[in-house]
């Protein structure tokens, strides 16, 4: 990598020109040299052509110049393209590195920047507005030189042949030059003003629309009429001038150009009726000047490139253009490895806007001290952890942590030292395992750590039961579906236990399962699988394919199935997209439709098609949309839509048909649900259950829970369901987990770390009081006297056994001792207790 | 929306979400909101089953859910100090808990189903996810439930304030 002294930020537009590119941009330019050279080449021997080869009557010659002129032309094409490659690499190699180097900027900068920065306006930035800086990066060598050689070329083979009519056909450029930047600024201004006048009118229309019940109740057409079309009035000279100025630049570049034939003409004829010029030299002469008009025409575009590319690129780069607070990691030495006391002296925090959230703050903890925070929101009390913590950079006094200012410490010092829990924690896209391994391998990168330093499976176990997820993560992998051959062992078990099963606590279970029964209508399970009623054996009987498969169609036929599956799909094709057409892909508002969030899309075409034509008026294709629909249909889950009873019952019977035939047709496509066999289609948990789970009612789950933990500590399975619900993913921010989970496993993901100083702010706010009350057990006995802590609060009944309690108010602790101490005083936290 | 409100209408037997929606329409808490985003909490509503003595919530447990009894009975109980206490009934037709949508609250008191009970259940995150994509009825929710707390002390003051003794240097929720 090149020195990254300067800050991305700081850097000027050309700058990403060469660095990285170097060799690139050589052999571009030597490739332009040579193409220019082969650009003139034709133009000579137009001339040789028409002088010498047809002058002397000479096929020879004409073969010669011929040959040598279609060599030139298929050399220039070959270099063109061989430029345009190198053009589109230089650009999208400077694209990518400049996005790739302003988000690594980007995330060092302090939280506060964050507060007042959309995250859509980070995407935009990185997405969209540095394409075209990218654009005249790739640019910004090939295109000058390119058209300036080709301008020189031809100008100086023009001096050549002859330099009166040259001088005399170039005199017309100053004037261009001259001319088209006074039009373009008009151009612009114009411009400027079609802007503003489009928005005034756009929010004119938007505020008669929003208030058409207005307009309508006063019968106000008359009035609102006037107002709009006094502004299209106004738009529409704006936009005659603006376009009046457009093709002025236009016409007046190109009269100017054309204006110069008429020169060679005019002079060029005369010069050879007076013989003082050849026929050849003036036809060359001649193609060469209207050659001009091309590389002319680009530079101007590539200035217009560089104005929008260096304005973009300078409102980006300013707009980012701020320092991180701490450097991420020591230059010159280790990073350090800190006792975990923590000195806190005359601390003071005071926002930009000047506002005190912090004052006069003094405390001291050994190493292994726990400190309570307490007092109001509002109070300081979260300002003061993550001041401690180096996520605000304090104004004024000094934090000390091992006696070494925090203030001066990199980030990489702190994260060797300490370990953090938000308030409201943020887990990432990825399995259950990434997340808890996130803090450790960020530790360990950068530490020269390998994986093998990564905590061991029997430390991520005694983790996931310390902070109340194991539960949760068993849970993941009870419903992870197993592949064909997959944990064979595993799969034994569970057939062989699935009897002992049903007689211990199959009636226990009765209410919150619905055992697989042939003869009963599966509300739990979706048409498909009610139609089937066992494991696809071949792929084109999978569920997902039901739809396309020619045997399952004509089945459905059969036992007068699809009308009323199509009708079904209609009404759920209808529904959802009620529902669910404006509302964002999160996991939460999918989870009890029969569609995916990517499919959204495809099913509003779908029912505007519907709304359109009668549902036998309907294409093959949208036939196989809705039959596909209705197979995924689970009554138990998609409420938006009812059953029927006489579709149940169609079902039912078609369930018995279905059976019949493929017994005899095709026997091996499916194996029936039968108590002996493994169902691969099914969740672990339901081929234990041989049945699914009606609810997720959080008592329904204790039991179950209960009941199946039992049974895996007994076949000793724990450890490998735990590790086969490790590999969940929780989905994008993990939208797929509780509150309660997330924040569970963002405790997790500290403790697997085991930092020497522990900062939690409000870490279990979202916990059950059991869970609470563990990991707070947990800190008393495991952690005291080794490990700092500095926990933020909310909840009184948890702060009695730690070491401080400081009561924080306005930004001040008002007291601090132990709670004994503190309450014996019957002061702040007094009252604060007797409140609550 | 026409289009599927006649399919609504058409649609043979009624579906749980348009019952869903019924119940919601008569709950103080929803009944201001357009019927766009009164669908979406419908939809995003499910339908629990509590067993006879069965805790629907639990005193200082924070569950984040609200809960309509659609039908059967339960009982709101508090314990102080290893003392339980029944409160009142909850029969069917109440609504409960419109504030842990809002917010992280501990049950102050425990409601038990005293007969096989069928609650309308929504859940604190599905609830705020679905304000986030339309903050507009923020506001319409907030008039609602401050109306509700006034009027509720309001008709306390009216009925019962005389009977209050010591506790009446306490009243004033309304205040808040």
């Amino acid at each position: 990598m090149k020195k990254a002294d300067i800050p991305v930020v700081k850097r000027s537009l050309f700058s990403w020109v060469f660095p990285g590119n170097v060799k690139l941009q050589i052999t571009l330019l030597f490739i332009i040299v040579v193409m220019v050279f082969a650009r003139v080449v034709p133009l000579e021997m137009q001339k040789r052509v028409v002088n010498e080869a047809i002058n002397l009557r000479d096929i020879d010659l004409l073969f010669l110049y011929c040959g040598i002129y279609l060599v030139a032309v298929i050399f220039f094409s070959g270099l063109k393209y061989l430029t345009n490659v190198l053009q589109t690499l230089i650009t999208q190699r400077a694209t990518a590195n400049m996005r790739k180097e302003l988000y690594h900027h980007i995330l060092t900068l302090p939280l506060g920047f964050f507060r007042n920065t959309q995250p859509g306006s980070v995407v935009n930035s990185l997405v969209t507005e540095l394409a075209m800086p990218g654009n005249f990066v790739g640019m910004a060598i090939a295109a000058p030189v390119t058209n300036l050689l080709t301008l020189l070329a031809f100008a100086g083979y023009l001096f050549w042949l002859n330099p009166l009519l040259a001088a005399v056909s170039f005199s017309i450029y100053p004037i261009v030059v001259f001319l088209v930047p006074v039009l373009q600024r008009g151009v612009n201004r114009a411009n400027k003003r079609r802007v503003d006048a489009a928005r005034t009118l756009s929010s004119r229309i938007a505020e008669s629309i929003s208030g058409i019940h207005e307009v309508h109740g006063n019968g106000a057409y008359g009035i609102e009429n006037k107002k709009y079309d006094r502004l299209v009035d106004r738009l529409l000279k704006i936009r005659i001038v603006w376009s009046l100025y457009r093709f002025a630049v236009k016409t007046s570049n190109g009269f100017f150009i054309s204006l110069g034939p008429f020169i060679v003409f005019m002079l060029g004829g005369y010069l050879t009726i007076k013989g003082q010029l050849e026929l050849g030299a003036l036809v060359a002469f001649l193609s060469a000047q209207e050659r001009l008009y091309d590389p002319w025409k680009e530079l101007i575009e590539f200035y217009q490139v560089y104005q929008d590319g260096h304005v973009t690129y300078q409102r980006t780069m300013e707009f980012f253009d701020v320092m991180p607070e701490h450097a991420i990691a020591p230059a010159d030495r280790k990073p350090f490895d800190l006792e975990p006391n923590i000195d806190v002296k005359d601390l003071s925090f005071v926002t930009d806007s000047g506002i005190r959230l912090l004052d006069g703050i003094n405390l001291s903890l050994n190493p292994g001290e726990h400190l309570a925070l307490v007092g109001f929101s509002g109070s300081g009390k979260s300002t003061l952890a993550l001041c401690i913590g180096q996520l605000y950079k304090y104004t004024g006094g000094h934090v000390l942590i091992g006696d070494k200012e925090v203030s001066d410490l990199t980030k990489k010092d702190m994260v060797n030292n300490m370990g953090f829990v938000a308030q409201s924690p943020v887990i990432f896209e990825g399995t259950i395992e990434d997340n808890l391994l996130y803090a450790c391998k960020a530790r360990a990168d950068g530490n020269g750590q390998s994986e093998a330093d990564l905590p061991s499976l029997d430390d991520v176990i005694s983790v996931l039961q310390q902070t109340g997820i194991f539960v949760d993560v068993l849970r993941f992998g009870m419903n992870t579906i197993l592949a064909h051959d997959e944990n064979q062992e595993l799969v034994e078990v569970i057939v062989r236990v699935r009897e002992n099963f049903q007689r211990d606590f199959g009636k226990e279970l009765a209410d919150y399962v619905e055992f697989f029964d042939e003869d009963k209508y599966l509300y739990y399970s979706s048409v498909a699988e009610n139609l089937i009623f066992g494991t696809p054996r071949k792929s084109a009987f999978e569920y997902s394919r039901l739809c396309n498969n020619p045997y399952f169609l004509k089945f459905m036929k059969q036992a007068d199935l699809t009308r009323p599956l199509l009708s079904l799909g209609a009404d759920l094709a209808r529904q959802t997209v009620d529902i669910l057409g404006n509302l964002p892909p999160d996991a939460v508002f999918f989870e009890q439709s029969p569609i995916e969030p990517d499919e959204l899309d495809q099913l509003k075409l779908l029912v505007e098609k519907l709304k359109r034509r009668k549902l036998h008026e309907l294409s093959a294709e949208h036939h196989q949309q809705l039959l596909d629909l209705a197979l995924r249909f689970i009554p138990g889950v998609h409420k938006m839509v009812a059953l029927p009873a006489f579709l149940e019952n169609l079902i039912l019977e078609g369930r018995a048909l279905f059976r019949e035939k493929i017994s005899e047709d095709e026997p091996e496509a499916i194996t029936s649900y039968q108590v002996s066999e493994y169902i691969y289609s099914q969740t672990i948990l339901n081929n234990i259950f041989f049945g699914k789970t009606k609810t997720a009612n959080p008592q329904a789950q204790e039991k179950i829970n209960q009941s199946i933990i039992q049974l895996l500590i007994e076949e000793d399975l724990l450890e490998t369901i735990i590790e086969i619900g490790m590999l969940y993913q929780v989905g994008a921010k993990g939208d797929k987990l509780s509150g309660g989970q997330q924040q569970k496993l963002a405790i997790a993901r500290v403790f697997l770390k085991h930092p020497k100083i522990l900062i939690m702010d409000e870490a279990t706010s979202a916990l059950d009081n059991k869970s609470q009350a563990r990991i707070q057990n947990l800190l008393e006995t495991r952690w005291k006297e080794k490990n700092t802590v500095i926990s933020v609060v909310h909840r009184l009944d948890t702060i009695k056994n730690y070491d401080h309690v400081a009561v924080m108010k306005a930004g001040k602790i008002l007291e601090i001792g132990t709670y004994d101490e503190l309450m014996a005083r019957k002061g702040m936290l007094y009252e604060l207790v007797g409140k609550k | 929306m026409s289009s599927s409100e006649r399919n609504d209408a058409n649609a043979n037997p009624s579906s749980e979400l348009e019952e869903n929606l019924e119940i919601l329409r008569q709950t103080y808490f929803f009944s201001g909101l357009p019927l766009e985003t009164l669908k979406i909490f419908a939809y995003l509503c499910t339908r629990e089953k509590f067993k006879k003595n069965e805790y629907i919530f639990k005193q200082h447990e924070d569950d984040g859910r609200a809960f309509y009894l659609i039908s059967g009975k339960a009982s709101l109980e508090r314990k102080d100090n290893g003392n339980a206490r029944e409160i009142r009934d909850c029969k069917s037709g109440e609504f409960i808990g419109g504030l842990t949508l809002m917010g992280e609250i501990r049950r102050l008191f425990s409601l038990k189903a005293t007969e096989d009970t069928i609650c309308l259940v929504l859940e604190r995150e599905k609830f705020s996810k679905t304000l986030q994509q339309f903050p507009d009825i923020m506001p319409r929710i907030f008039k609602a439930v401050a109306k509700h707390i006034d009027s509720w002390e309001e008709r306390f003051l009216a009925g019962r304030g005389d009977m209050c003794g010591e506790c009446m240097v306490n009243l004033g929720v309304s205040l808040i």
